[in-house]
């Protein structure tokens, strides 16, 4: 994985090959083909949300309509007075934020350190952290559960945000876009006397902001998204994230199909309106991070 | 969201919305999770697992309770079986447990050994008067581990015999007061009479869940094995040792394959709900289940119109000269939580003594409560079809003891896969028996967790 | 890793020392999260299995040597689930791969709306599995589910996508397809725009046709990028727990239950955390030779290039 260049986020011109050099039909052929396919893409959205909104009555008689005659957002008040919904909203928030701080805080230190600090240990460092890149850590939840249990940081926020810090990948990503900064730059500024804190914080991280974001948006959306850690740490029903939450809400007996549908439309609703906003960015922060 | 994504923006949004999360939600979820606090999002926080009629009525307990002692009550229903049982563990590993929780008793022994529930010694339930003298004998018992008692037992839920009265009056298998069955005890007369209710239905004398839900068929295969065996449980030494009578499990996997492949008195393959449907449709007479499915058949309409008829009696003597009552017994247990100060346990305990107190309508979903002043007051006795199996209570045979039994336990699903290929027909009861037996052998020689 | 830079200006200040400590204050707050939650769990994991311990209890329980490793490589349902894993990732990859392929490089070939693409495509991975699995659980559900009456409706046997096994199979595939195509369809398009222009208007001068200049341009420059696609891809997939345990509870009948849920339903539902750590150790292994062959193998293809 180390071998990945991390493509320099910056932008690139959208305009394409196609209208230059290749052939029209096929453009054509192509772009039909995809649209289909990126039509088919949309269903299951398009489904929940209809069938959110339709009343149960109509639902029950016919299951699969997609007619809007009447319609009603009935089960979307029941869905949020039902289950706490907006708990798990604001812990997924909090989470999600933190973890965000910290790890764009802490990685950024210890990459600024790699990218232009000379000190003793740094290639061994370098390796360790690379190394950390290949530890699949979905698949030590359990040492990882007993070793929480063992600190008493079970059931806290922090057993989430703090391992979430710790990402080998934001490490890579800072620094392969600090070297970026001239050395020259650097220099200048240690003879004018500047700490090296100060050249951290006001000269590398102002140029840093697309690595930053790049950051930010991938810790964001992997903190918001993950299941199986959440799922084993916050057991108590208001404590839960909005994934963990929901996963509840399957094989619930006797709630109503609409009910189930707008709990997944408003589990996927806050991520889903950042990146229609902004996902122009969202999109290359997560392929100049590409390295899950 | 103009632009690039800056820290600065980042942080200044993260530090202003948590910080006006914090403060909206003071003594919240929110602020316990940041500090490790014991979470208080109302007096008593209660898990359960009830679904159904079941569900209802533990919901009308839960808000008398609640306005009775005046403390909140905050209740979750969660998902039955092994989901329910890890979460709950997992919970209380966290220190973060509900103050009130469920359980089998036939888990019980695995929680408490584990230590992660409070003994009763410690809850000040006796100076409510919540005493053992008040409950039913044998629920206690399986509540007491190595000396102490880990859970207040809430009823005790045996598997019972369901019949269509009508369908009985037709097949001639009403005694004379009419409100019972005839004697029909003993492998010979137990056959006949599923044979008469045959002929009257057309279909089958008897319905039960027999594939795709292994519980089912692991308790109708005890209710059978155990009285064959008395007992003699399937393991013993606290599931360390296999137990097993072969000559006697022989003999009962040869006598449910005579009921489903042999004589076809029941449908060798019909799921929870096919037996429903079965039987509220008149294509049985009989059902295997437990009490508990009662509510799923009050008010149920037959094809003709008439309301369905149903009568439940204690399992007859069937193998053996003694009838087994299977049972299983819901209980409340208080899982220990170091954080959790003496006013929210003094609540918690309130919580049980009102639950208690509200018996008679848990009773209502077919459940023999344990709580003796409500089993023994007049309108308990009156209450039909309870008043039948009342004794089931006194006589009630658990689940082995063990680490790895109890009521939707991996023990139960691989047990109850062998059960179910063997009503089903797919083997014979030699190859049964012996599968039964290197099953549990495999469960028998694993390292306990806890002991 | 050169870390030494090219031009050291003669006036430069600080002495070895200083630089020395500065770099390690920078490293220290990374390193001990790093040290705590990344290595910690491996060591954990490495001590617990040789003993029998409870997830539910403090202590460590007693030292039993290999007995957990013996178990678990001789136990028929880890065996099983490792094949779950290994199936799930033998039906996805081969989709999350060439599909997304396909779709950037007709993407990049449409001049108009790419951003209606890049939504459609790329929406559903910012969706929370549960999310997805609920509106899927509906479209999957028996006799009413969309996708069960599109079957029915002409005229083939409901597959039982949450009942049958190969159903369930079907059913987690085509999800996870839908999910997370997106991911590496914004690989594929980022590397793709790295591709210079002018690569392609030589060879449309030379005559090349559009499919022409796709298969002897386009997949040789994308064969670094199919590579690392390929091999996130194998590791995402093999670490699969999300959608079968939330879509199918690993059912039916533990019939897709994969490696995580086996470690999960043994180490938290029946307690047994030595045990599940011997698991874990095992697991954990395979996927690190997985990662490290391809390193290796990618290394070598670099140094060669």
């Amino acid at each position: 994985m180390t071998t990945t260049t991390l493509p320099t986020p910056r932008k690139r011109k959208e305009r394409s090959q196609a209208d230059k050099t290749g052939s029209k039909a096929f453009n054509r052929l192509a772009a039909t083909c995809l649209t289909l396919f990126a039509l088919i893409w949309l269903i299951p959205f398009a489904y929940a949300v209809i069938t959110s909104v339709r009343p149960i009555e109509e639902i029950t008689a016919d299951p699969i309509g997609f007619s809007l005659g009447s319609w009603t957002l009935d089960a979307y008040h029941a869905a949020f007075s039902l289950n706490s919904i907006g708990w798990w909203y604001l812990n997924s928030f909090l989470i999600s934020t933190l973890s965000v701080v910290f790890t764009v805080i802490v990685c950024s230190l210890i990459a600024f350190g790699l990218a232009h600090l000379r000190f003793r240990g740094k290639g061994a460092l370098t390796v360790l952290i690379l190394a950390g890149l290949m530890v699949p850590m979905e698949a030590l939840v359990l040492p990882q559960f007993m070793e929480f249990r063992a600190f008493g940081l079970l059931g806290t926020y922090w057993a989430l945000i703090l391992p979430a810090t710790a990402s080998p990948v934001a490490v890579f990503v800072f620094r392969s876009f600090l070297k970026g900064i001239p050395d020259a730059l650097i220099e200048a500024a240690r003879i004018d006397g500047a700490s090296w804190w100060r050249i951290y914080r006001q000269i590398c991280m102002p140029l840093c902001r697309p690595a930053v974001s790049a950051v930010a948006i991938f810790t964001f959306i992997t903190t918001w998204n993950a299941f199986l850690w959440p799922l084993l740490v916050l057991t108590q029903t208001k404590s839960q994230t909005i994934p963990v939450g929901l996963s509840g809400l399957l094989g619930a007996t006797s709630i109503n199909q609409a009910e189930v549908m707008a709990s997944a439309v408003l589990g996927l609703l806050p991520l889903l309106v950042v990146f229609l906003v902004a996902q122009r960015q969202i999109v290359q922060g997560v392929a100049s991070t590409g390295i899950k | 969201m103009r632009g690039d994504f800056t820290r600065r923006n980042f942080l200044a949004m993260g530090g202003g919305l948590s910080l006006a999360g914090l403060l909206s939600a003071c003594g919240s979820p929110v602020v316990t999770s940041l500090t490790g606090g014991q979470p208080a999002t109302a007096d008593v926080i209660f898990w359960h697992l009830f679904g159904g009629g079941d569900g209802e009525n533990m919901g009308t307990m839960v808000d008398t309770v609640q306005k009775a002692t005046g403390h909140s009550v905050e209740s979750t229903l969660l998902s039955w079986g092994n989901p329910y049982y890890t979460k709950l563990a997992l919970a209380a590993s966290s220190q973060r447990p509900p103050d009130v929780a469920i359980s089998h008793l036939s888990r019980l022994s695995t929680l408490a050994q584990a230590g992660l529930l409070t003994p009763y010694e410690e809850t000040g339930l006796a100076e409510l008067g919540v005493t053992q003298d008040k409950f039913s004998a044998p629920a206690w018992q399986k509540a007491t581990i190595d000396g102490s008692t880990y859970a207040i037992p809430l009823d005790t839920h045996p598997f019972v015999l369901y019949y269509n009265v009508d369908l009985a009056g037709k097949a001639g298998l009403l005694n004379d007061a009419g409100d019972g069955l005839t004697d029909i005890s003993g492998e010979e007369r137990f056959l006949e009479a599923l044979t008469e209710m045959k002929k009257v239905t057309g279909k089958y004398g008897v319905t039960m869940a027999n594939t795709a839900d292994p519980s089912t068929a692991w308790r109708w295969f005890m209710t059978v094995y155990g009285g064959l065996v008395k007992d003699q449980g399937i393991v013993s030494d606290s599931g360390t040792k296999v137990t097993v009578d072969d000559e006697a499990m022989q003999e009962t996997f040869a006598f449910l394959q005579k009921i489903t492949v042999g004589q076809k008195l029941a449908p060798p393959n019909a799921t929870g709900a096919v037996a429903t449907q079965q039987f509220s449709g008149g294509e049985a007479g009989f059902l295997f289940d437990g009490v508990w499915q009662i509510t799923v058949y009050s008010g149920v309409k037959m094809p003709d119109g008439s309301t369905l008829n149903l009568n439940m009696v204690p399992f007859p003597a069937l193998l053996g000269d003694e009838a087994c009552a299977y049972a299983d017994s819901h209980s409340l247990v208080i899982p220990r939580a170091s954080g959790r100060s003496a006013e929210r346990a003094g609540y918690a305990a309130q919580f049980i003594q009102g639950l208690l107190g509200q018996s008679a309508l848990w009773a209502q979903g077919g459940h023999i409560p344990a709580w003796l002043p409500t089993v023994e007051s007049a309108a308990f006795k009156e209450l039909s079809p309870q008043k039948n199996y009342v004794d089931a209570a006194a006589n009630a045979v658990y689940d082995p003891d063990g680490w790895y039994t109890g009521a939707g336990s991996d023990f139960q699903n691989t047990v109850g896969a062998i059960i179910i290929s063997a009503l089903a027909g797919q083997m014979t009861p030699k190859s049964a028996t012996s599968q039964m037996k290197s099953a549990l052998k495999k469960l028998a020689d694993t390292n306990a967790p806890v002991s | 890793m050169t870390t030494a830079t090219t031009a050291v200006p003669t006036t430069r200040v600080p002495s070895d020392g200083r630089d020395n400590r500065a770099g390690w204050i920078f490293s220290t707050p990374f390193l001990v999260l790093y040290a705590l939650f990344l290595i910690g769990p491996v060591l954990v994991g490495l001590v617990l299995s040789f003993f029998n311990t409870a997830t539910v209890k403090n202590d460590l329980g007693a030292f039993v040597g290999l007995d957990n490793y013996l178990d678990i490589l001789s136990s028929v349902d880890f065996w099983k689930s490792m094949w779950h894993s290994t199936l799930f990732t033998l039906l996805t990859v081969p989709f999350l791969v060439v599909l997304p392929l396909l779709a950037a490089v007709f993407a990049a070939r449409i001049t108009r709306n790419r951003w209606f693409y890049r939504v459609a495509f790329f929406a559903p991975y910012v969706v929370p599995s549960a999310s997805v699995a609920l509106i899927f659980s509906y479209i999957y559900s028996p006799e009413i589910g969309l996708l069960t009456k599109a079957f029915t409706s002409v005229g083939l046997p409901d597959p039982g996508f949450l009942s049958a096994t190969k159903g369930a199979w079907f059913a987690v595939t085509l999800m996870t397809v839908w999910w997370t195509f997106g991911f590496n369809f914004v690989l594929y398009t980022a590397a793709l725009q790295e591709i210079p222009e002018e690569t392609y208007e030589a060879a449309a001068i030379d005559g090349a046709s559009a499919w022409q200049q796709i298969r002897s341009i386009t997949v040789p420059l994308l064969r670094p990028t199919i590579g690392l696609v390929l091999m996130l891809q194998v590791l995402a997939s093999l670490k699969v727990f999300d959608q079968i345990y939330i879509l199918l509870g690993g059912g039916p009948n533990g019939s897709t239950r994969p490696v995580i849920e086996y470690i999960y339903d043994t180490g938290f539902t029946t307690y047994r955390a030595g045990y599940a750590a011997a698991g874990t150790m095992v697991y954990f292994l395979i996927l690190v030779l997985v990662s490290a062959v391809w390193m290796i193998t990618s290394r070598r293809r670099d140094a060669r290039a």
